[in-house]
């Protein structure tokens, strides 16, 4: 079953200003595809996944959104609308696995709990022996010591296959993965990305990666969302959008990316890196026209005024990207 | 010609750990050089071993033919050949100076006039980018990418010939990533310096560095020219590094 999220507005109160972090917002995940979420820092992707899971910081509030999962509509400016999902239907694995692991217990134990949530009434023993299972599905080596470790114990590429576990035990129908490998070596990032390309194909979730690198956007997912200070600018296959990218933005992103295999110049001058200049928008106070007017390479006059609308890409139904170069063509 | 940097047979222990394992390289004068491998593979100890604040067990390292002595007059002199910076640079900034002290404190070390080193301060942060107001801030007000200009603007400060960086663009978004290299590459050029930049990231090194080494477990598993060792490592860890590193694939 796909997954959707609409209109989706977050603003973020500080004493006397308002950051407006994501301004109509809209996902969407098919069932066992997984979509890659890209964006510079600062750009919203936290606030997407923390405002699916309900974990946003108190000085937040959702405006605007809806969010259909697993069938249902859950109405996103409620605090806790997605409440019943957490643990079960929806999980979440972040950067720093500390964060969904509790440093007193033991592997088991929180292996364990995830599995009580799910299926109370369960038998312990049957219960541990899921566990232990699911610790040799992510290739954890010796799963039966390490139900008996602590996450402290555990090296960081470690501890991200015991969350990659819990998940798996939750048999979520959306899996979000903020940045899940950003801390780790390439060859872990690597293993740990196929563990959850591994746990997509066994429970045949939609998945939500949300990474700042184009490398494991178009090596692991379907389908690509570009996010630019809040706003999207760009969604298609990744196919698509990587073979003719329809925003100038996502175009700049692609260029900047470093291919492994190009290679150095004799003539020093000519490794250059390409960078997009200028900054990000002001957060509180949203410049007038396109978003990205300012930076972008080929922007004439009416950018500066008009929002542009959503325009389709090519003839993909399923390709669009908010720039007027679109428009009438 | 001689070479910038020359480290002989180092080998170090934590404990249990063996942090440097008879590890051996040469960096020539006026060239980029990287080191890559995971994390824990030694690459900190060695620049630290470099830079004279780690002892080594055994080994030698010299620096410009000289050997590395650990007198504390001898840490003061390297500063003005061999200037580091390190990978959380708003960690290395004193947190209670404005930037401004920080800056004006390499006058009394250089025993240069505080105009001279404020005139030749004002061309380097036109150079990084950065704003002359920054100076009256304090680390803890500027931003993760802004505090790695500050860094690198006080140690070119120092008119280092030798430049040695710890993951100087990690965590920063690829666009800002490039600016910085691209800044650190004109430098080079511009003053002759040698470029040392520890760095995990393998595609970066391949188009910055003419010579790198690929650490594991404290060894130098391989070494050589970066052009021959991309395009054919002799070593099984190099080839599942270069493997490991996610492509962007056209179809
Ligand atoms: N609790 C908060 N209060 C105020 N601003 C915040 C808060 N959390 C995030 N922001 C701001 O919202 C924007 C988006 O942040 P985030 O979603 O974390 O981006 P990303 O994950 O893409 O780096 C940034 O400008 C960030 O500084
Ligand atoms: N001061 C120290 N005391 C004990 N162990 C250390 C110390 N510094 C580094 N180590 C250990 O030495 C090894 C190499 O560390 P390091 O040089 O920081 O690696 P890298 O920079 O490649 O990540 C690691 O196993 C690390 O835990
Ligand atoms: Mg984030
Ligand atoms: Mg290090």
């Amino acid at each position: 079953m796909a997954i959707s999220v609409r209109n989706l507005s977050v603003d973020y109160n500080l004493s006397h200003v308002t950051a407006h972090a994501l301004r109509d917002i809209s996902l969407e995940i098919g069932k066992g595809e997984i979509l890659g979420l890209v964006g510079e820092s600062g750009s919203g992707k936290s606030t997407v996944a923390f405002a699916l899971m309900g974990l946003l910081a108190n000085n937040a509030k959702v405006t605007s959104g809806t969010a259909t999962i697993g069938g249902r509509s859950y109405d996103l400016t409620r605090r806790d609308a997605t409440a019943p999902l957490r643990g079960r239907g929806m999980a979440m694995i972040f950067q720093d696995p500390m964060l969904s692991l509790n440093p007193v217990f033991t592997v088991g134990t929180q292996l364990c709990e995830v599995l009580r949530r799910r299926l109370p009434g369960g038998d312990r023993k049957a219960h541990v022996a899921m566990a232990e299972e699911a610790l040799a599905k992510v290739k954890l080596s010796d799963p039966k010591r390490r139900m008996g470790q602590y996450p402290h114990e555990l090296s960081g590429g470690m501890r991200q296959r015991v969350v990659i576990a819990m998940a798996l035990l939750s048999e979520p129908v959306l899996l979000i993965a903020d940045e899940p490998t950003t801390a780790l070596d390439v060859t872990v990032e690597a293993q740990i990305m196929r563990e959850i390309v591994s746990l997509r194909d066994r429970i045949g979730c939609a998945v939500l990666l949300i990474t700042h690198s184009l490398g494991l956007v178009t090596e692991y997912c379907d389908r690509i969302s570009v996010l630019y200070a809040g706003e999207r600018l760009e969604h298609g296959t990744v196919k698509q959008v990587q073979q003719q990218p329809g925003h100038p933005y996502t175009r700049m992103l692609f260029d900047c990316e470093v291919a492994i295999d190009r290679q150095r110049a004799v003539n020093v001058t000519e490794n250059r890196f390409t960078v997009i200049p200028g900054e990000l928008p002001d957060p509180f106070r949203r410049p007038s026209g396109c978003i990205f007017n300012g930076r972008c390479d080929v922007s004439f006059d009416a950018c500066a005024t008009t929002v542009p609308d959503e325009f389709a890409v090519g003839d993909a139904a399923d390709h669009g990207a908010r720039c007027l170069l679109l428009a009438g063509s | 010609m001689m070479d910038a940097i020359s480290i002989s047979k180092a080998r170090l222990r934590f404990g249990q750990t063996i942090a440097l394992d008879d590890v051996s390289l040469a960096i020539p004068q006026g060239t980029c050089f990287g080191i890559v491998g995971e994390s824990g593979s030694g690459k900190t100890t060695l620049m630290r071993a470099i830079l004279g604040l780690q002892k080594l067990d055994q080994g030698d390292v010299c620096i410009l033919g000289m050997p590395l002595s650990h007198s504390r007059a001898a840490l003061k002199k390297r500063a003005r050949v061999l200037q580091p910076i390190f990978q959380d640079p708003a960690a290395s900034l004193s947190p209670r100076s404005r930037i401004r002290t920080l800056m004006g404190e390499v006058a009394t070390v250089l025993n240069e006039p505080l105009a001279v080193t404020y005139e030749r301060l004002g061309v380097i942060l036109n150079r990084l980018g950065l704003p002359k107001g920054i100076l009256d801030k304090y680390p803890h007000e500027i931003s993760g990418g802004q505090a790695r200009r500050v860094a690198i603007a006080r140690a070119l400060l120092m008119k280092p010939s030798i430049l040695i960086a710890d993951e100087p663009t990690a965590g920063l978004d690829v666009s800002v990533q490039g600016d910085l290299l691209n800044l650190l590459q004109d430098i080079r050029q511009l003053e002759n310096m040698t470029l040392v930049v520890i760095s995990h990231n393998l595609a970066v090194v391949r188009l910055i560095a003419e010579n790198a080494v690929v650490m594991r477990a404290g060894k130098a598993v391989e070494s050589g020219d970066v052009a021959s060792m991309f395009q054919s490592p002799r070593d099984a860890y190099t080839r599942e590094l270069l493997s490991a590193w996610p492509r962007l694939r056209v179809e």
